[in-house]
């Protein structure tokens, strides 16, 4: 079987222990960057965060495919770029600026009523649109960035207990899963051994029914064999009435937070108040389902000094954006009627040094 | 340890296991023998309460272990009391690496973290595998990852162990490389091996106790040498001293070879008359003679040659054959040239090359140099998988990946319209093969030896005149075997060509004319079989080993052998 | 898998193994009971709500931005889900159910990217749709959320729309695990590539619904406006729609029916195999009468939630 592989079969390398930063640190930072990128319209700001971010990735990411998977999501950056500009062109709104070019109007049939295609192009929607963009496209590029530098197998073993059951079946398919690929390459070069060249739905159906039959017959060893091995033996069987009481009433709150969030009329408070005391209760449940499951962790990857600086950061940069769009609000967004070049001020400066501070701290590179 | 009281199992088609006692006690390795479906797995499921916890049926009687009845103990509730680790290694595993596979167990268990970092460490020590340690599982040699299930299980720090054949997934070697462990956990552990296994030549001699099943379900337990002597399935040094009569019955070729002096002699003598005789000279070989069996060979080598047009000319040829997988090169200038009526083994070490060169001699495998020519002079690469096949075909290591259909007639109808074939050729090769197998069955359902045969039949459907085979004889029983040399031999016998790429020596031993054995991507040696097998201590079978220097290498030689030695004697 | 393959097929009369259409063998591996069942309706709800904003938000309201909206309801999904988890999850699971989820989410996983590029291609729903059929509406549910997760997991995948995406297969797989249990043979499969059909387009549909004003903003003709009217908002969303991710909805659609149709008899008898094999649910074990023989052991078995 080793000589005869595909290429797939290496899909993926596996960083060895105790190196690289936890997970969920690369996640706070993401998280935190994200927070300031949506409490800004000023594109400066967001050029520089958006630069940090790349520069972040392109210092501290390793070889596996997630990272690999990066350059698509700078890809898909430009790409919501340039939908928004399109859209805006196509069938933006009209407003009172300049206008930039003067596109002739294409008439549409009578039943689509109030939709003009084309027409004046002005600069503040157009410049609107391009922030817009912008902004939209450094939120994405941060989820990728994460994505890139968490490890998501390591992220799955810091899933609290109460998961655990669920989390296994995510660990075992993400196992599974480049085995499975060889698998898929190998059937397919067995069956052109059986004359079987076709392509098309029903020959991919055919390649897929062997792996498929393959991967349940396996899936029963798999079970006995984590049954022989004490799974879930330290769950105490039969679920319990407080939790899922407890479940109910924070997904009540959760219903009712959302609906005050999306209601007008609704008090400010209510949807935070709502969504605050879902999760207390959702997390208070959590952790009593977490005390029926009885098991320990081997090795749990640490959260240290460097963890807290790269979460930090992030927390920093979200403060810094926040507290300066409430300190100087004229500093949050760039002028459009008319276009002026947008202010840089400190809060800015910090946000994104501290987005940049973590490729010096979680360089993880092997 | 283990006690079986009146121990019977059904799953609602009639008992699988009736009635079995058998007591294994502290610190045994005791072997599970019997015939494909004769209920080992029941038997081992039931020392782990999988039977009937798991896997659904109904037991009766009682099973003890280390004192608890498993009626009342669930799988998980015996993780610290019975390991448990099935055939295929990478099936088990849950998680990525080593480490954490090891600890997976005690996670379980809910051991406090210290304590698991030193059993992690133990049991990598006692396995060898502490230079694996952050490997990703997937990246392991199968003999490695083998030896980490066995692991896993260790951490929980069970007195059991209950293997249910865990070599028949694996190669020789790294089926080696296991035994070998397990037989340190024996012998320095103390452990208590319960162990279902087909390759009884590596471990009979290691067996304290044996159980031997008939396919009825009846067990008979007892001392191996006792037990072996009226077993059905049984390795070749246990039925060689069952032809020659030996009490008590010698379970190692050492043992064997001690015991062996007088019919040595007599081996030597037949052999000697035989080759005195007055048929042994000429092409026509004398039946009875004890080399019937290669001048058999030959002789239906010669006819199926006159039989062609041009005799001589070979079917399958290739010219500095290289191939290439990315930086490893995997096969080095290659030259070789296959005759009708022959069966060539390709043996050599793992990562040798063989798989790779049969793939590039089929056509359907990367090439990156060199020619390969079949007898009408056409390169199967270059001609569709649909044509190609109805000169070279190749069985793949995993024959059911030839396999898609729900039913054997379904496959065997598809095999017919994808090689043009009448219908109803498929089915009548199968059966021609291993008779009886149901149609209705689905192919996932039938034992390793049939399913092997399914595929075996459905790649003859288009009746090619070369016939690969890779490594055809894992995870097959004695019966199994036995079944496949027969059909190989008359493949032979209609003249055509068989390339088989194996480890397995015994199989060599019965079946090849011509060994060609590859060592990193070149031949270095191309010799036949008989010169081959005698000449090298590694690829001795065990008859050859205990009866050296005469020239035999199957219990079939050494019985014609005998014959022919005596034959002198009533003669005149 | 000498004598294995033999031995354990049990479960199942050995001559009923025929095509699919022996009936009652389709299983119920992960149990809904009814605290579970009312968890998951008022996590289906705010998933509703998730959803819909942009139809239900009114003006002036905390959540009217239209790009912090997606991401704040984002993680509101996810944490529903977190919480259907920990109900699902809550006095365990069937360790076969959890193992055929795994292998399962891991075959999804690869029919994603093996599928993704080609417009509007998507395979998963064919797997989700067949397996929350033969094993039941709860495994549906799971198998739909995890699959999502994993194959976001292996790609590098992860963002705010994935709480969406999850909750939305984790929708359909549970309405393909209740639909009609009587159906066997060419209806079934009819009935189910026609759900795979509906349930592929109103997926597409809902996804774009709520990311909507994420991704065109407001500063067009076909954006959406908070506090409008439900119909004059419905009526641009659906011309956004026709013009932008039409095709795609359309390829879902059709490649799920069509797939459903080609593999689905093959892909149910596989399934129906493995369950037949797995012997799920409580009452499919046919041990305790003369178990109890020597004295009187609870009845446990492999399924004693």
């Amino acid at each position: 079987m080793a000589v005869i592989e595909g290429p797939v079969a290496r899909a993926e390398a596996t960083p060895a222990r105790g190196r690289g930063l936890h997970p969920l640190a690369w996640w706070a930072w993401a998280a935190g960057i994200a927070v300031a990128i949506t409490r800004t319209q000023n594109p400066l700001v967001i050029a520089l965060l958006l630069a940090a971010v790349v520069l972040v990735v392109t210092v501290c990411r390793d070889e596996s495919p997630w990272a690999r998977a990066f350059g698509a999501y700078l890809i898909l950056g430009l790409v919501v770029v340039a939908v928004r500009v399109a859209f805006y062109v196509v069938v933006g709104l009209p407003d009172s600026s300049p206008v930039l070019i003067d596109l002739p109007t294409v008439p549409l049939p009578d039943w689509v009523d109030s939709l003009t295609l084309l027409g004046p192009v002005h600069t503040a929607g157009l410049l609107g649109a391009i922030y817009a963009g912008l902004r939209l496209a450094a939120l994405i590029i941060t989820f990728g960035a994460a994505n890139a530098l968490a490890n998501p197998k390591r992220a799955l073993r810091s899933v609290p207990a109460s998961l655990h059951h669920l989390s296994t079946a995510v660990v075992i398919a993400v196992t599974v899963t480049p085995q499975l690929f060889t698998a898929v390459g190998r059937v397919r070069r067995a069956q052109r051994l059986r004359g079987l060249d076709a392509r098309g739905p029903r020959a991919f159906a055919g390649r897929l029914i062997p792996v498929l039959q393959d991967a349940l017959d396996r899936s029963l060893d798999l079970a006995a064999s984590m049954d022989s091995r004490g799974y879930a033996r330290g769950t105490t069987p039969g679920g319990g009435r407080h939790v899922t009481a407890a479940l109910v009433v924070a997904l009540v709150a959760g219903v009712l937070g959302t609906y005050a969030l999306l209601d007008g009329a609704a008090p400010a408070w209510l949807g935070a108040v709502g969504l605050g005391v879902g999760a207390v209760v959702a997390v208070a449940a959590s952790v009593r389902a977490g005390r029926r499951v009885d098991r320990t962790r081997y090795r749990p990857d640490p959260w240290g000094l460097r963890e807290n600086l790269v979460a930090g950061c992030g927390i920093v940069a979200a403060t810094a954006v926040v507290l300066g769009g409430w300190l100087d609000p004229g500093t949050l967004s760039a002028g459009l009627t008319p276009p002026t070049w947008p202010t840089l001020n400190v809060a800015g400066v910090v946000a994104a040094l501290a987005a940049i501070a973590p490729a010096t701290i979680g360089g993880g590179r092997r | 340890m283990i006690e079986f009281r009146d121990v019977s199992v059904d799953y609602g088609n009639g008992p699988v296991l009736r009635g079995v006692d058998a007591v294994i006690g502290e610190g045994e390795l005791c072997l599970v023998v019997g015939p494909t479906g004769s209920g080992k797995s029941s038997l081992l499921g039931a020392a782990g309460a999988r039977v009937p916890h798991f896997s659904g049926g109904r037991l009766t009687g009682t099973v003890l272990v280390d004192g608890r009845d498993t009626r009342e103990h669930l799988p998980r509730d015996l993780a610290d009391v019975v390991g448990v680790v099935g055939q295929d290694p990478l099936a088990s595993f849950v998680t990525d690496t080593v480490a954490e596979e090891l600890a997976f167990a005690m996670e379980q268990l809910a051991l406090a973290p210290t304590l698991m970092r030193r059993r992690v460490e133990e049991v990598l020590d006692l396995l060898g595998l502490a230079a694996l340690r952050d490997r990703p599982l997937g990246d392991l040699s199968g003999g490695q990852q083998q030896r980490v299930a066995i692991g896993a299980v260790l951490t929980a720090q069970p007195r059991i162990l209950v293997l249910d054949e865990p070599t028949s997934a694996l190669d020789p070697a790294a089926a080696e490389d296991v035994l070998a462990a397990l037989t340190r956990l024996v012998h320095d552990a103390g452990i208590t091996v319960l162990l279902a296994e087909h390759r009884l030549e590596r471990v009979v001699q290691f067996a304290d106790a044996v159980i031997s099943l008939t396919a009825d379900g009846v067990a008979t337990s007892g001392d191996p040498a006792t037990v072996l002597a009226g077993s059905a399935v049984a390795p070749p040094v246990v039925e060689l001293g069952r032809l020659a009569g030996w009490d008590p019955l010698p379970l190692s070729v050492r043992d064997a070879r001690r015991t062996a002096g007088p019919l040595r002699e007599r081996v030597l003598a037949g052999s000697s008359a035989a080759a005195g005789g007055p048929g042994s000279e000429g092409t026509t070989a004398e039946p009875g003679s004890f080399r019937s069996a290669s001048a058999g060979r030959s002789a239906g080598r010669s006819a199926a040659r006159s039989a062609a047009d041009e005799p001589g000319t070979p079917t399958l040829t290739a010219d500095g054959l290289h191939v290439r997988h990315g930086r490893a090169h995997a096969v080095r200038g290659v030259d070789l040239a296959l005759a009708a009526g022959e069966v060539v083994a390709l043996m050599g070490r793992n990562g040798a090359g063989k798989s790779s060169l049969l793939w590039a001699l089929s056509g359907a495998g990367p090439r990156s140099a060199g020619t390969v020519r079949t007898a009408a002079g056409a390169d199967p690469a270059d001609q569709r998988p649909a044509v190609a096949r109805r000169q070279v075909a190749l069985v793949p290591q995993s024959p059911t990946d030839l396999l898609y259909l729900a039913t054997v007639s379904a496959e065997c109808a598809a095999a017919d319209s994808q090689a043009d074939a009448e219908p109803g050729s498929t089915a009548r090769i199968l059966g021609s093969i291993t008779p009886g197998i149901d149609p209705g069955r689905h192919p996932r359902d039938l034992s390793e030896g049939q399913r092997l045969a399914l595929a075996v039949a459905v790649q003859l459907a288009a009746a090619p005149a070369v016939l690969l085979l890779d490594e055809p004889t894992r995870g097959l029983d004695y019966p199994a075997k036995a079944e496949l040399v027969a059909a190989l031999a008359g493949l032979r016998r209609q003249g055509r060509t068989v390339l088989v790429a194996s480890h397995d020596v015994e199989f060599v031993a019965q079946l090849a004319d011509r060994v060609l054995l590859l060592a990193d991507g070149e031949v270095v040696t191309d010799a036949p079989a008989r010169d081959f097998l005698l000449d090298s201590p590694v690829f001795a079978p065990q008859v050859a080993k205990i009866l050296a220097p005469a020239p035999v290498l199957t219990v079939a030689d050494v019985r014609r052998a005998l014959d022919a030695g005596a034959e002198p004697e009533s003669a005149p | 898998m000498t004598g294995r393959g033999r031995e354990g097929s049990a479960g199942g009369p050995r001559n009923g193994r025929r095509g699919i259409d022996s009936p009652g063998v389709d299983a119920r591996a992960v149990p809904i009971g009814r605290r579970l069942g009312l968890t998951l309706a008022v996590a289906s709800l705010l998933g509703v709500l998730a959803f819909g904003w942009p139809l239900l938000v009114g003006e002036g309201a905390v959540l009217s931005d239209a790009t912090s909206a997606p991401l704040v309801l984002g993680l509101v999904v996810a944490a529903a889900l977190a919480v259907l988890g920990v109900g699902f999850g809550d006095g365990g699971i069937d360790v076969k159910a959890i193992a055929v989820l795994g292998l399962l989410t891991a075959i999804g996983a690869i029919l994603r990217p093996l599928a993704a590029g080609t417009g509007g291609i998507e395979t998963v729903f064919v797997l989700i749709v067949l397996g929350a059929r033969v094993f039941g509406p709860g495994f549906g549910f799971l198998l739909g959320t995890t699959t999502l997760l994993a194959s976001a997991l292996l790609t590098g995948g992860v963002g705010p729309w994935l709480p969406f995406q999850m909750l939305g297969a984790g929708w359909v797989g549970l309405g393909a695990g209740l639909l009609p249990r009587r159906a066997r043979g060419v209806g079934e499969l009819a009935m189910l590539a026609g759900y795979g059909a509906l349930a592929a387009l109103g997926f597409g549909v809902l996804l774009n619904l709520s990311f909507w004003p994420f991704l065109l903003g407001t500063a067009t003709e076909i954006s959406f406006v908070a506090g409008d009217p439900v119909a004059e908002n419905v009526r641009r969303f659906v011309l956004y729609s026709l013009t932008t991710s039409l095709p795609w909805d359309l390829g879902r659609l059709i490649t799920t029916a069509a797939g459903i149709a080609v593999a689905g008899y093959a892909v149910l008898a596989t399934l129906r195999r493995a369950a037949r094999r797995a012997a799920f649910g409580p009452p499919a074990e046919p041990v305790p009468p003369r178990l109890t023989t020597a004295g009187a052991p609870p009845p446990t078995g492999p399924a004693d939630r």
